[in-house]
């Protein structure tokens, strides 16, 4: 009883340990990148009083910062998509509708305004160049109206791009927490046979315990992303993802099966009795269950 | 005198005929991506792809635009990854410009200064060789764009922690009309 104890203390501060690592796991993945660049006036002269604001497209989220004397401005951003407002009173808006921040370099975006006229609800030169159906410059200069592409094909859907940058955001979470669940895994797996059997020694099945609980709560938060992350309407599902989501089918009902079993052979091993009855299916169980999961891991990984 | 009105109005016409637009259409397109990934190579293929040419005083104006989502690679997770990685559902076509002199159309292989937009960015490929073979009112282009993410502000996209190379070719076979 006191052994069943112990490794129930134990288990449950491996638990613990890895609740507080979770989140700062998962929140190295929300790394932050620099945006900075100059503000100037058509003549090149620096916009002192301009502010820049960035709006991440995929949450919302807005930050503003001001230019300095030399006209250069600086913002700290989660690495992710913004839409980029440069104002300054005297100044026509600017607008930039794209712009990429990554943790791995810093983006130098530059902003030259226009002087005098207000906003005639026209689109910047900038909104213009990325309009798909902007009129030709000259009569002879084909333009993207006259190929007879539908207006569902030539429409920008910014609603449709966040629900991607939310759906490769909660994915990439998924695909790191699954390789990191599979070290506990394996080591896991590795563990069994002397966690079990004949061996009367409990150490290697504190551990074989530890590692598995450990096992359980990443492939769960594992789970939880791919299962979380936001479908796209209308995308027929082709290739080697049927197959990895068909072994989650698999791997799925093993890894709740599979710690049930574990904890009605311990509680066996712990009376001093053989392992039997439902409880020697633990094994084997965790044995396809792992199989399953390195399968899916390998579908979406290499190209047979 | 009725030679000179004859000969003022032959000459009107020839001008007139010399002038006269012309005009192409893509018939059939395969526009092909590559990308490496340290682990497996990868393709993406589109035959989505809708273009026009229209030629003037011997300059001829193309425009090729294929929307983003017309590329296939066989795995619908990759495309939706590639589609968001370019902005594809913000900026959901790539348009290609390139102005060329009419009489190139009789060559065997050209050099086009392309302008390409794509993911909201533009970028610019000078002298991109292509073939070219003419049978009747049909040539047929083929040819590659060296393009790389980098030229579109495009952060490689990763499986594994381990990202993509950061060319990635685009094979351009193409058949346009005469009109």
């Amino acid at each position: 009883m006191s052994n069943l104890w112990r490794n129930s203390v134990s288990g449950l501060l491996v638990v613990s340990l890895f609740g507080m690592l979770a989140p700062s796991l998962i929140a190295q993945t929300a790394e932050k990148g620099v945006l900075t660049g100059r503000v100037t006036d058509p003549s090149g002269g620096a916009v002192t009083s301009a502010s820049v604001t960035a709006t991440s497209i995929n949450s919302g989220q807005r930050q503003t910062a001001n230019a300095g004397p030399d006209g250069t401005y600086k913002l700290e951003l989660p690495a992710g998509n913004y839409r980029l407002t440069f104002e300054a009173a005297g100044f026509n808006t600017l607008e930039i509708s794209s712009a990429t921040v990554s943790a791995t370099a810093t983006e130098v975006l530059d902003g030259k305004l226009e002087k005098g006229e207000q906003d005639n609800g026209k689109p910047t030169p900038t909104e213009q160049e990325n309009l798909p159906n902007a009129p030709s410059s000259s009569t002879t200069t084909p333009s993207v109206s006259d190929l007879g592409l539908s207006p569902e094909q030539t429409r920008g859907n910014p609603q449709e791009q966040a629900l991607l940058d939310k759906r490769t955001h909660m994915l990439k979470i998924h695909q790191r927490m699954g390789l990191v669940a599979t070290i506990p895994l394996v080591a896991t797996v590795i563990l069994g046979p002397g966690a079990g059997g004949k061996s009367e020694g409990t150490a290697v099945r504190d551990l074989h315990v530890a590692l598995g609980s450990l096992t359980g709560d990443l492939y769960g938060i594992t789970a939880y992303y791919a299962i979380r992350a936001p479908r796209i309407p209308g995308t027929k599902k082709r290739g080697p993802i049927k197959f990895h989501e068909a072994m989650a089918w698999i791997h799925g009902p093993g890894m709740i099966l599979t710690p049930i079993l574990g904890a009605m052979a311990f509680s066996q091993k712990n009376n001093g009795e053989k392992v039997h009855g439902i409880a020697s299916a633990h094994g084997p169980v965790a044995i396809v269950t792992a199989g399953a999961f390195g399968a899916a891991l390998l579908s979406v990984s290499v190209k047979f | 005198m009725n030679k000179r009105i004859l000969i003022a109005l032959s000459l009107a016409a020839l001008t007139a005929f010399a002038e006269a637009d012309t005009q192409w259409i893509l018939q059939q397109s395969t526009l092909t991506y590559h990308v490496s990934h340290p682990l497996h190579q990868s393709e993406g293929v589109s035959h989505g792809a809708k273009g026009k040419g229209v030629c003037h005083a011997g300059q001829c104006e193309f425009l090729i635009a294929v929307p983003v989502k017309s590329f296939d690679s066989g795995d619908s997770n990759r495309d939706l990854h590639m589609i968001q990685v370019t902005r594809g559902a913000e900026f959901p076509l790539v348009t290609v410009r390139t102005r060329l002199p009419e009489s190139h159309a009789t060559a065997l292989t050209i050099n086009a200064d392309l302008e390409i937009q794509f993911a909201g960015q533009t970028a610019q490929y000078k002298q991109v060789p292509f073939k070219l073979d003419k049978q009747g009112n049909e040539i047929h282009i083929t040819g590659t764009i060296p393009a790389t993410l980098t030229d579109f502000k495009i952060d490689p996209p990763s499986l594994l922690t381990m990202p993509v190379k950061n060319e990635i070719p685009v094979r351009v076979d193409l058949t346009w009309d005469q009109r």
